[in-house]
């Protein structure tokens, strides 16, 4: 074998020929979404070629991806949880915020998340919106408002990020 | 990140990349393939295309056959896989109940032309029974091809499923075997062909 370490990514091929069938399936049963799947994939690859001067003369590698890659699933499960209880936990909030004061000093103050929302430019507001109330994966928002997955992805992502700047975490 | 780590990032993301879209059908169709590393013949790699078998190899181990598939087919992802079962279950009859015929889709689409007539030949070859180089030239069409025919049975890429074992030069001689002449010798004898001239 040639070198184990630097750019050579031989082992990395020889990983996935062997486990990344198995692997993906098992991320993809724990997760159900292919985008969060092929991330979570991706993140246990990379943490193997930060490990493969150890990994690479390990006789477990099967035990130790699919530990990883568990591990890692369940991260990005929770993260995600938390993420769209947040989203919830805004709307929510700001849904009381919209009760009509009796002084009339309310207009400023009726902070609505759909709101803010509606000022994303319109690309994001499209993809955010897919993304969190039709729960779209990003192969499939960008089906329908044009552009590419990782067009989509980044998108939501610069939306969330507007959001919670504009917003305010709870 | 330093300059190392991102060219490392995006090495592993375009394996992570061919891998997984290859397994979502995002993108084009992996080589499957799967081992037999016990087999009277030694160690056996398969792969599968998605319209059938395309290597049936003798091979040293795992990492020599992915090596082997990387290199002749490029950027197609190679996955191990368990849709492969079928197949080395009809190779395990072959080996241990002596059911000699397959029931495997093969796909030569990658063979030249004249190859694959050769080869379409050789398959009518039944257990038991042996024909020569010159024999086949002349059922593919070429009389004087032999040496042709030798040439495209020496390359078959599907051994034992296609059986090339099972071609012979015209003095009973066993010829050439991709597997070493012991194993063709083994298979011959298996099949209850035993050649007339070791």
């Amino acid at each position: 074998m040639p070198h184990a370490t630097g750019e050579d990514p031989q082992l990395m091929t020889l990983l996935l020929a062997k486990h990344g069938e198995e692997l993906a399936r098992h991320i993809r049963r724990v997760l159900r979404d292919d985008d969060a799947a092929q991330d979570v994939l991706q993140e246990t690859m990379l943490r193997a070629h930060r490990a493969r001067a150890a990994l690479g003369a390990a006789s477990n590698q099967r035990a130790w991806l699919y530990r990883v890659a568990t591990n890692v699933a369940l991260n990005a499960v929770r993260s995600r949880t938390r993420e769209r209880a947040a989203l919830a936990r805004h709307a929510a909030e700001q849904q009381l915020v919209v009760e009509p004061q009796a002084d009339g000093r309310d207009d400023e103050r009726r902070v609505d998340l759909w709101a803010e929302v509606a000022r994303l430019p319109e690309r994001q507001r499209l993809a955010l919106t897919l993304r969190v109330a039709d729960e779209l994966d990003y192969e499939e928002i960008a089906r329908r408002i044009g552009g590419t997955a990782a067009a989509a992805r980044a998108n939501v992502y610069q939306a969330t990020k507007r959001l919670k700047v504009e917003v305010g975490d709870p | 990140m330093t300059e190392t780590a991102v060219r490392e990032r995006e090495a592993v993301e375009r394996i992570v990349l061919g891998t997984f879209g290859a397994l979502t059908g995002r993108r084009g169709e992996p080589l499957r393939y799967a081992m037999m590393d016990d087999t009277p013949v030694g160690v056996l790699g398969l792969a599968a295309g998605e319209h059938g078998l395309r290597h049936l190899s003798f091979v040293g181990n795992e990492d020599e056959f992915i090596a082997r598939l990387l290199a002749e087919h490029g950027d197609v992802p190679v996955l191990r896989s368990g849709t492969l079962d079928p197949v080395r279950r009809a190779l395990d009859a072959y080996f241990t109940a002596r059911h000699f015929d397959f029931d495997v889709a093969v796909d030569l689409s990658g063979v030249p032309a004249f190859h694959r007539r050769v080869l379409d030949e050789t398959a009518r070859i039944p257990a038991g029974r042996v024909a020569t180089y010159t024999e086949i030239a002349v059922r593919a069409g070429s009389p004087r091809a032999s040496r042709a025919a030798g040439n495209a049975l020496h390359n078959n890429p599907v051994a034992i499923i296609v059986p090339c074992h099972r071609v012979l030069r015209t003095d009973g001689s066993l010829g050439g075997y991709g597997g070493g002449l012991h194993v063709k010798e083994w298979l011959l004898e298996h099949e209850g062909a035993r050649p007339r001239a070791l």
